[in-house]
């Protein structure tokens, strides 16, 4: 605590005067309004620092202290250092539920913002902890189910942004966190909320320090464990909604804060919740009045959630190491046993025979210019060979992705493992989104290579990372996720700009069937059988490795080398397959799923179930894509994500 | 030739060293207790001799030749280790974890022959699980699960057997099923076993010979007749027990 009494008012310090800089650049401080502030009487100028930049001075602090104070809750309630509004999906939830309000019901937000952010909040959150519960929250599972959450969400609010793009600029603006102001209404509601959430915060301080000795020891100490659990709980989302509704999305404050709060020595509960409020507001504070410098000297001009979203990637990583001591092995084991097919072969043939009855439907059928039908035979010769390279290339697409999903399952030996959750897609979205920014008019070749080359960077660095931390699969995933992350801040910062060209790289978000050419098709198929091939070569290791790698090693498997050439396979496959379907799908998550619930337990099996899966689903959703809303193109990972995740979440949460 | 040959090992984490000095031999063809209070250095110990963790100063020897110079595939075709806590199977059936034992001699790709089979299925018979090989190992009993670790490591055709507190979650029954099990193993079957444990009684009626850590030293290193004394059970757990004796010598806190 000694270093809070050195590092506390010099870093307040250093927020007031680095904000009044920004202030004075505005306006020198002789010019400044008299309180109280009547617009009246006051020049443009005045007006614009009294109900512009003091307003926007105060909403930063507001903001971070709200964010730092529902990352400290809901840290203390999982008893996860990695949980806060954005890991845990509520950002992205109030996020989707004003997208949706928008474009869908604008009347719903005649009650303002608040209420419709925190149903979206509420949502997500509830569907996050539905997940988490069915694993005792362990940290790693609830902080994976939340960005899975967070990503289903944002790729939902993609669709509806496309779906109606004369919205869109003020959209993404506010998605970036812009936390500009014209009044002080925004601040007055902030800290109408702040207050008494920080009041109760307080006031639970006492029982959530029981809490923490887990739900067992606080019952035994007669504390019900789920009253206390959710009443914290609520408290964050109202926190996180109000911001979302207010400014946006602002990532990881809420992580950052109480990570700031234990390094300057907070040790009780008490203590980190205030601590974290306070360096929550700091930071925020910090950052928008170093943005509105950057604006004042000429910079471009960048929305704070953005930025906050650069620092939070980094940060996520370097707090990996801390879940050594806070995971409790025994909490992230399954809880039911899997369902074992007497005879998988069978259900791998009804797979097999089912792919090319399926392919051969959907190459024939479909929806023409006279409605639902079999191709006109005149049409044919034209038609077959464009069909049947966008089927190919969903094919493999689906196939490489699923195989990808299984190989990282088994690898990890968690179901929630996902290439989207590797982090290899967000490269591949930031190489795409380099190419089409950087060169003067891209061409396919450069776009493919643009978003490869972005691909093996994240997966360079991941694996940098998973050699350096003894590659502990799960805290593999989270550096995975922390790459993502920060790929979706500079997506989020490029949208911001305004530029034309952001259209581009959103249309490729979501991907599309239709732009696969033959040779692009034929080199994705080559990669799946690959895949597959390789994939049985390490049947074995793919059976040993979930049992960790002191048995593995006992037995004689070169563990570090196998599971890089594993994360190395499967993040190629991620990859090549991101190119064509866009970075978000969730076949790499459902296949694997469904493969296992087919009762397909045997590595081998199951990759072969999962890559068969995957190209069943792909490619019904490139029939659906095609057909529906004849004759545009729907894209076609977002149509792969909205058909799988609801199914995938349910299929999650079913008791058996 | 002895086992193990440990010279002069030094084991350090940042902040701590948790093996101070150690200089060792464990002899073939017996079983060995490795006891000690909690936070003593046995689990540290029995991972630096099965290659886990590598010492910071001083040599392990393994049959004879440095433990680093033993090939990955060799060395587990000649120890087998047991953790402490066996991990979950997701669905995995008991007859295919007794199979993960002869990867040390098929490798990745090798076909499983009909010589493998016969050690499996000796295996299986060995510990006792033969009727159980088909259940999914998850939904087996602690006693149950333990020997079906217990027979993969048979099937692994190792000669020694390398346990870490094998019997810490199971009642009297199966600990006596456990350790009678890997006993009958060394003496039938010519193995040599080391065993990280907590009961000195277990260890007194199981094991031939006992060596004794504290705070990364040895403490006692000698047949287990000369643990069942007061003087040396103060010694090592800092506690005053009697030790009295029926059919074998038992020991009790005071």
């Amino acid at each position: 605590m000694r270093r809070l009494a050195l590092w506390g008012p010099l870093a307040g310090l250093l927020a007031l005067s680095l904000w009044m800089l920004a202030a004075v650049q505005q306006l020198p401080l002789a010019d400044w309004p008299v309180v109280p502030y009547d617009p009246a009487g006051m020049t443009l100028d005045q007006i614009l620092l009294a109900f512009g930049a003091m307003p926007r001075g105060m909403v930063a602090l507001l903001v971070g202290a709200a964010l730092g104070l529902a990352g400290a809750l809901m840290q203390a309630v999982l008893r996860n250092p990695l949980a806060d509004p954005t890991t845990l999906g509520l950002q992205a939830g109030a996020q989707l539920a004003l997208v949706a309000a928008t474009l869908l019901a604008p009347g719903l937000l005649a009650f303002g913002r608040g209420p419709v952010a925190l149903a979206g909040a509420a949502l997500a959150s509830g569907t996050v902890l539905a997940l988490a519960a069915r694993r005792g929250f362990a940290p790693v599972t609830v902080t994976i189910s939340g960005m899975l959450v967070g990503l289903l969400c944002a790729a939902i609010a993609t669709a509806l942004t496309l779906s109606r793009g004369e919205y869109l600029l003020s959209l993404v603006i506010w998605n970036g966190g812009a936390l500009t102001q014209q009044d002080w209404s925004g601040a007055a509601i902030l800290a109408a909320v702040l207050l008494p959430a920080l009041a109760l915060a307080l006031l639970m301080a006492r029982p959530l320090l029981l809490l923490s000795l887990g739900g067992e020891g606080a019952r035994a100490l007669g504390l019900p464990a789920m009253p206390l659990r959710l009443a914290a709980l609520a408290v964050a989302v109202v926190l996180s909604a109000t911001v979302a509704a207010e400014v946006g999305l602002v990532g990881f404050v809420g992580l950052a804060a109480p990570a700031i709060a234990r390094r300057l020595g907070a040790r009780t509960i008490r203590q980190r919740l205030l601590l974290a409020t306070l360096a929550g507001a700091l930071l925020l504070s910090l950052t928008d009045s170093a943005l509105m410098l950057l604006a004042a000297a000429g910079g471009p001009v960048l929305p704070s959630g953005a930025l906050t979203g650069l620092i939070g990637g980094p940060l996520l990583i370097a707090l990996l190491p801390r879940l050594r001591a806070t995971v409790p092995p025994e909490t992230e084991a399954g809880d039911r046993p899997a369902p074992r097919a007497r005879h998988p072969r069978r259900v791998l043939l009804v797979l097999a025979v089912l792919l090319p009855v399926l392919s051969l439907a959907t190459l024939m059928a479909g929806r023409g210019l006279g409605g639902w039908g079999l191709l006109d035979p005149a049409l044919r010769e034209t038609f077959l060979p464009l069909r049947a390279t966008a089927l190919l290339a969903s094919l493999a697409a689906g196939a490489l992705l699923a195989g990808s999903g299984a190989i990282l399952q088994k690898l990890t030996a968690n179901p929630l493992a996902a290439p989207e959750v590797l982090g290899v897609t967000g490269g591949a979205s930031l190489g795409y989104a380099s190419a089409i920014f950087a060169l003067p008019s891209p061409g396919a070749l450069e776009l493919a290579l643009g978003a490869g080359g972005g691909a093996a960077l994240a997966l360079l660095a991941l694996s940098a990372y998973a050699l350096r931390a003894e590659m502990a699969p799960a805290r593999l995933l989270l550096a995975g996720l922390a790459i993502g992350a920060l790929s979706s801040a500079v997506l989020a910062a490029i949208m911001a700009s305004g530029d034309m060209r952001a259209w581009a790289v959103l249309g490729w978000l979501s991907g599309s069937a239709a732009r696969a050419t033959p040779l692009g098709a034929a080199a994705l198929t080559v990669l799946a059988l690959l895949l597959a091939a390789g994939g049985m070569l390490a049947g074995r290791w793919l059976q040993i490795l979930p049992l960790g790698g002191a048995v593995a090693g006992a037995l004689g498997v070169p563990v570090t080398a196998v599971r890089l050439a594993l994360i190395l396979g499967a993040g190629l496959a991620t990859g090549a397959a991101s190119v064509l379907v866009g970075p978000v799908s969730f076949i790499g998550l459902m296949a694997p799923h469904i493969a296992r619930s087919l009762g397909l337990t045997r590595p081998r099996d199951f990759l072969a179930g999962a890559m068969l899966t995957g190209a069943l689903l792909m490619g019904l959703a490139a029939f659906g894509a095609r057909s529906l809303a004849y004759p545009y193109d729907l894209p076609l990972g977002l149509f792969a994500t909205l058909i799988g995740a609801p199914w995938l979440f349910a299929g999650l949460m079913r008791r058996t | 030739m002895s086992l193990f040959s440990l010279q002069d090992i030094r084991f350090d984490v940042p902040g701590r060293r948790l093996i101070d000095g150690l200089s060792l031999e464990i002899a073939a063809g017996q079983v060995t207790a490795l006891i000690g209070r909690n936070g003593s250095g046995k689990s540290t110990l029995l991972k630096l001799i099965t290659g886990q963790h590598v010492p910071t100063s001083g040599q392990i020897l393994f049959e004879g030749s440095p433990l680093s110079d033993w090939p990955r595939r060799d060395l587990a075709r000649a120890l087998a280790y047991l953790p402490q806590v066996t991990p979950p199977t997701e669905g995995m059936q008991l007859d295919e974890l007794v199979q993960l034992g002869r990867y040390p001699w098929r490798g990745a790709l090798g076909r499983m022959r009909a010589q493998d089979h016969a050690r499996v299925g000796e295996a299986l018979r060995l510990c006792g699980v033969e009727t159980l090989r088909h259940r999914l190992v998850d939904t087996l009993s602690g006693g149950e699960r333990q020997r079906g670790w217990i027979a993969m490591m048979i099937a692994q055709d190792a000669r020694t057997l390398l346990l870490d507190e094998p019997i810490s979650a199971l009642d009297v029954a199966h600990q006596v099923e456990v350790l009678g099990l890997v006993r009958r193993m060394c003496r039938e079957r010519g193995l040599s076993a080391v065993i990280v444990l907590h009961d000195v009684n277990m260890a007194a009626r199981f094991c031939d010979h006992v060596v004794a850590l504290g705070e990364g030293r040895c403490l006692l290193d000698a047949p287990v007749d000369a643990l069942m004394t007061p003087e040396a059970l103060a010694r090592i757990y800092g506690v005053e027990m009697s030790v009295g004796a029926s059919a074998h010598p038992f020991a009790l806190p005071l």
